[in-house]
């Protein structure tokens, strides 16, 4: 579904990814797995079109969308939450929601979407006329996650979601990424914490400066000796 | 490369010399009037880019012009006081509403287009208060007013063949490409470039960048109204949409835009062409259509800062040459610093 | 009484101008750029009145209405003309390619009409409540403003570009990623901030005879509210509005109107310099 080759990309003349190479098929839950500043955020901007590559080619459903604008390529079913969640801290929860469906595909489909949200996140619902500004880290995760959602994405990528967040409020997003997944989504999920991230991952890749080091299925991650010493601390 | 020097050396120099002759060869006194303008332009002009430098566009230079025309006209016409003295009061007044709006300003960060706006607010507030002063100091608000006449008279800066003021705006004009270059190769300019905006880093370097900011904008303050006592001396009546204000701080950053704000001679090329273009449409459509040449000059601006961001800076071949030679200078002279408060 | 009579007439005035600064408040906040010719837009709306109505005849509100739509679209032009193909250039060439708007736009008023002072006379009725003596055209301007900027309010919260333009005002990457074509929305807030110095012009009519020279200030009295209230603070720039028509209004009761004005103009400048955010907004988001 989504099939990344050879990409390089940076900012400015400082090159963050490179040669990197990643698949997603239908239905998977892939991790991007890595240390803090290997590139995993700007692995995510690229695809999200908020960042040119400087070559290598990303297709989504056999379509190529390097190059295109972030709006085209919502449109074509990519969401992005990203790191922190990033809502829009002076609009209320209904309004984060309602920029969420901003697409001309979806928009159409608002109520039918809040209501699939809302089965999955009940907050959006009680906490609809709060301003977003000033709800908790993990309400704000939820709420953010929940407005990618409105855009009915074929791929929901999460930049980090437990970044920042309480163990608990961490276990409970975990569930909903879980939950989500079960519903039939694909989810490209970049994360730092090693353990959560690999429960529910089909597919793992270890990015480090910029580089895959490894890619495989969790099963092939869990028992590499050198990712056991150097990740997982066995 | 020296041949090009020698040349442009040689060409500068035999301008300079018929500029010089140019008032005993021929006798037209439109062309002497017309040259007049487009020196104290110029000089104007030049001064106001010693900002530029620093990536300050100043829109108040207007009012410090004003505060130089009305601060020797008032002293003149109420007390008598000779506009030599006039210059003075005036240019002090302007540096040290310059120190204090500068210091302010730099002091608390606001550069860029913020600094542009509050200067912008000092050219409307020295509108206001020449029209508030109609009376108390007789400005003659909207209406203007007009030095008395003393006839020719050096004391009091007034001839009534106009060569005098011929020399007199060459003379400061070539003063302000000097102190323009002065500027250019200081070592505290060098510096500040080679670190860029970077305080802290210039900071490092022993250079104090409020101050120095603040210096130059006093100096250029200082020297916009000297232009503006020898303007309202040669005009010998002031209005305040002429004289200062808005319109006026425009007029000359568009000027300096047009030739170049951040070379030694675009000012000087901005301010011929715009002098020009307004005397040319002036001559020959009238007076009335002084504004045709303002909608052309305005929209001549628009395109410029769309295809040339950078203005014009003079020709093409003088950007390439001189910025390299100058970049170098730029990291010599910034190691050279670091190197002596070691 | 008198100075309360100046307040009440200060606080009516607000309206049109509290409509006003929100349009140049809103360019700012969403375009991120200082349009400094947004008076001259006013200043035209003013002549378009005057032309439609005094020359061709055409009845006043239908007058307004259409310079209303006529300012909407010259200020989509110069949105296409000048401003977008420099959205990514540094403020201060923005701010001086506008001042080349306003220079083109002042000059090409004096060349049309002259520098003499054009203007409806439309005459209202002063109207005695107890004993306040209210100018009706503040009246006026006070009504349209006040449901011009409800009607924004809605637009603003309740439909996808209206939230689309609050959204880019706080965070514009992120908001690319919803789904948002950023230059549509720039497009759509220069539409509606013309349609503002329209509808300002129009408020404007029975106030002012217009003068070329009218758009700068304008251009400036917009600032100093927005400044007064904090650049692209909405909530700000619309209590801004009403202090510095309460304070106009005064001050020009009691003193001589410029020192009014210049008292005015420095305390704009210390605000610049030393609260950036406004008198009354909060730094940061
Ligand atoms: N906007 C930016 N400009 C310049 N460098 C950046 C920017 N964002 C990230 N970087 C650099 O790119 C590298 C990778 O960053 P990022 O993708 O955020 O890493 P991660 O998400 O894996 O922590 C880091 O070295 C970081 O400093
Ligand atoms: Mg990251």
């Amino acid at each position: 579904m989504l099939k990344i080759e050879g990409l390089h990309a940076g900012y400015g003349g400082f090159e963050v990814l490179r040669d990197v190479s990643i698949e997603v098929g239908a239905g998977e839950t892939v991790a991007v797995l890595g240390p803090n500043g290997a590139g995993k955020s700007t692995l995510l901007k690229v695809i999200a079109g908020l960042l040119k590559p400087s070559s290598g080619a990303i297709h989504f459903e056999n379509r190529r969308i390097d190059g295109k604008a972030p709006y085209e390529i919502v449109e074509m079913g990519i969401s992005l939450v990203p790191e922190g969640g990033r809502l829009f801290p002076e609009l209320t929860v209904y309004s984060n929601l309602m920029m969420g469906s901003f697409n001309k595909r979806t928009r159409r489909y608002f109520k039918d979407s809040l209501e699939e949200v809302a089965s999955l996140f009940p907050i959006i619902k009680q906490r609809k006329n709060q301003v977003a500004g000033l709800m908790s880290g993990g309400e704000r995760q939820m709420v953010a996650i929940a407005r990618a959602l409105m855009s009915r994405p074929k791929l929901l990528m999460l930049d980090e979601p437990s970044s920042g967040l309480a163990p608990k409020i961490v276990a409970s997003i975990f569930e909903f990424v879980k939950e989500i997944k079960d519903r039939g989504y694909s989810v490209l999920m970049v994360e730092q914490t090693v353990k959560k991230a690999v429960n529910v991952a089909d597919h793992i890749y270890l990015l480090e400066s910029g580089r895959v080091e490894f890619h495989g299925k969790k099963e092939d991650f869990l028992e590499n000796p050198k990712i056991k010493r150097s990740y997982l601390g066995i | 490369m020296k041949q090009i020097k020698n040349l442009k050396r040689g060409i500068l120099l035999f301008l300079l010399a018929l500029l010089i002759v140019w008032p005993f060869l021929f006798q037209s006194k439109y062309l002497l009037h017309i040259l007049i303008l487009i020196f104290i332009w110029s000089y104007v002009t030049t001064v106001w880019s010693y900002m530029g430098r620093f990536g300050l566009v100043s829109l108040g230079h207007g009012a410090f012009f004003g505060i130089g025309v009305y601060t020797t006209a008032i002293l003149f016409n109420l007390h008598h006081v000779s506009p030599w003295l006039g210059m003075f009061v005036g240019g002090l007044v302007a540096a040290a509403i310059a120190v204090v709006l500068g210091y302010g300003c730099f002091k608390f960060g606001v550069i860029g287009h913020y600094f542009a706006i509050a200067t912008l607010v000092l050219s409307e507030i020295s509108t206001l208060v020449i029209i508030a002063l109609r009376d108390a100091l007789q400005t003659g608000g909207r209406l203007g007013l007009t030095i008395r006449s003393v006839g020719t008279s050096p004391l009091y800066l007034q001839f009534d063949n106009k060569m005098y003021f011929y020399f007199l705006a060459l003379a400061l004009l070539l003063l302000a490409l000097f102190i323009w270059k002065k500027i250019d190769e200081s070592k505290a300019q060098m510096a500040l470039k080679a670190v860029g905006e970077d305080e802290e880093a210039a900071l490092s370097l022993g250079i104090d960048v409020v101050k120095y900011k603040t210096a130059v904008f006093a100096l250029s303050a200082f020297l916009t109204a000297v232009g503006g006592t020898v303007y309202v001396q040669f005009t010998m009546f002031a209005d305040p949409t002429t004289c200062t204000g808005v319109g006026l701080s425009l007029g000359i950053v568009f000027k300096a835009i047009i030739g170049g704000m951040y070379t030694l001679w675009g000012p000087t090329i901005g301010s011929l062409l715009i002098v020009i273009l307004e005397e040319y449409t002036r001559l020959f459509l009238g007076s009335a259509y002084v504004s045709y040449s303002h909608i052309i000059y305005g929209l001549l601006i628009i395109v410029l800062i769309r295809f040339l961001p950078k203005g014009l800076h003079g020709t093409v071949s003088e950007i390439f040459q001189g910025r390299r030679k100058r970049e170098a200078k730029t990291l010599l002279a910034g190691r050279q610093l670091a190197e002596n408060r070691d | 009484m008198l100075i309360l009579n100046s307040v009440v007439n200060g606080v009516l005035f607000g309206g049109v101008l509290a409509l006003m600064a929100f349009g140049m408040n809103l360019m700012f906040g969403v375009v991120q750029i200082v349009h400094l010719a947004y008076g001259q837009f006013i200043m035209v709306g003013l002549y378009l009145v005057y032309v439609l109505a005094i020359l061709y005849h055409v009845p006043l509100l239908l007058s307004c209405a259409a310079a209303t739509a006529a300012v909407a679209l010259l200020s989509i032009l110069a949105y296409y003309l000048v401003v977008k193909p420099l959205l990514k250039a540094p403020p201060i060439n923005q701010l001086l390619a506008l001042a080349g708007v306003w220079m083109v736009l002042e000059n090409a008023c004096l060349a049309l009409f002259g520098a003499t002072y054009k203007g409806v006379q439309v005459v209202l009725p002063v109207l005695h409540v107890g004993e306040l003596y209210i100018a009706a055209s503040n009246l006026i301007g006070f009504v349209v403003g006040l449901i011009t900027l409800a009607m924004l309010y809605l637009f603003l919260n309740k439909t996808y570009t209206g939230v689309a333009i609050r959204a880019i005002a706080q965070d514009p990457e992120i908001t690319g990623i919803m789904g948002v074509n950023p230059r549509t929305v720039y497009l759509v807030t220069f539409a509606v901030g013309g349609a503002l110095a329209g509808i300002t012009a129009a408020c404007f009519v029975p106030v002012y005879s217009v003068h070329p020279h009218f758009g700068g200030a304008f251009t400036l009295l917009a600032f100093i509210i927005v400044i007064l209230g904090g650049m692209g603070n909405l909530l700000g720039g619309f209590i801004g509005a009403f202090i510095i028509g309460v304070v106009t209004s005064v001050s020009s009761t009691l003193l001589n109107p410029e020192i009014g004005q210049i008292i005015v103009l420095l305390i704009c400048l210390l605000i610049i310099i030393i609260r950036p955010q406004g008198l009354l907004g909060v730094r940061g988001k």
